[in-house]
């Protein structure tokens, strides 16, 4: 029962119901400067302000850092993404 | 007063239409994303879904798949209903 009715086509979903679909899911959050973190999102609110946990920061694609736990602050956010993806670079 | 003139279209209203639909974003700098639009708030925060992004670097063009994304508003420069993809 875990993320049904996600994909009707029919239905919209605001950036309001994004944020609260993702908390506790494995999520790839990338900033203006273009590094790339990796995580399971802990929380977040409306500014995306971002806590994030098993953190790997990425940058041109390869893994730089890794954190147990980091707060990104919601002005540098570019995008947050679900991590269900099928490319598998910085492996 | 103007309300229900049919020819005055709200920006707002433009892009409410094209929920459902493929949309091209244009951003500041030089990156572009298309994909589907889910939907968008009153910053124009955007979900999308089934998203291509496009980092147009001096090594030439870097292609990102994306399952959903919620975009933030502050970078978007152009919104272009239908989502040609900027290679022709």
């Amino acid at each position: 029962m875990s993320g049904a009715g996600e994909k009707g086509p029919a239905t919209t979903k605001t950036p309001a119901d994004f944020l609260k679909s993702i908390r506790g899911r494995p999520v790839v959050v990338k900033l203006n400067s273009g590094v790339d973190y990796r995580g399971i999102l802990a929380c977040l609110d409306g500014y995306m302000n971002i806590a994030m946990e098993q953190t790997e920061e990425y940058v041109n694609g390869q893994l730089k850092n890794k954190y147990g736990d980091a707060f990104i602050r919601g002005n540098n956010v570019l995008y947050i993404s679900t991590s269900k993806r099928t490319l598998g670079e910085g492996a | 007063m103007s309300s229900n003139n049919p020819s005055q279209l709200l920006p707002s209203e433009l892009i409410d239409r094209c929920i459902g639909s493929k949309i091209w974003v244009i951003m500041k700098g030089d990156k572009e994303l298309v994909g589907t639009l889910r939907g968008f708030d009153v910053y124009v925060n955007m979900v999308l879904e089934d998203v291509t992004e496009y980092e147009i670097t001096s090594e030439g063009r870097r292609i990102t798949k994306l399952d959903q994304i919620l975009l933030n508003g502050n970078n978007i420069a152009i919104l272009v209903p239908g989502g040609s993809p900027p290679d022709e």
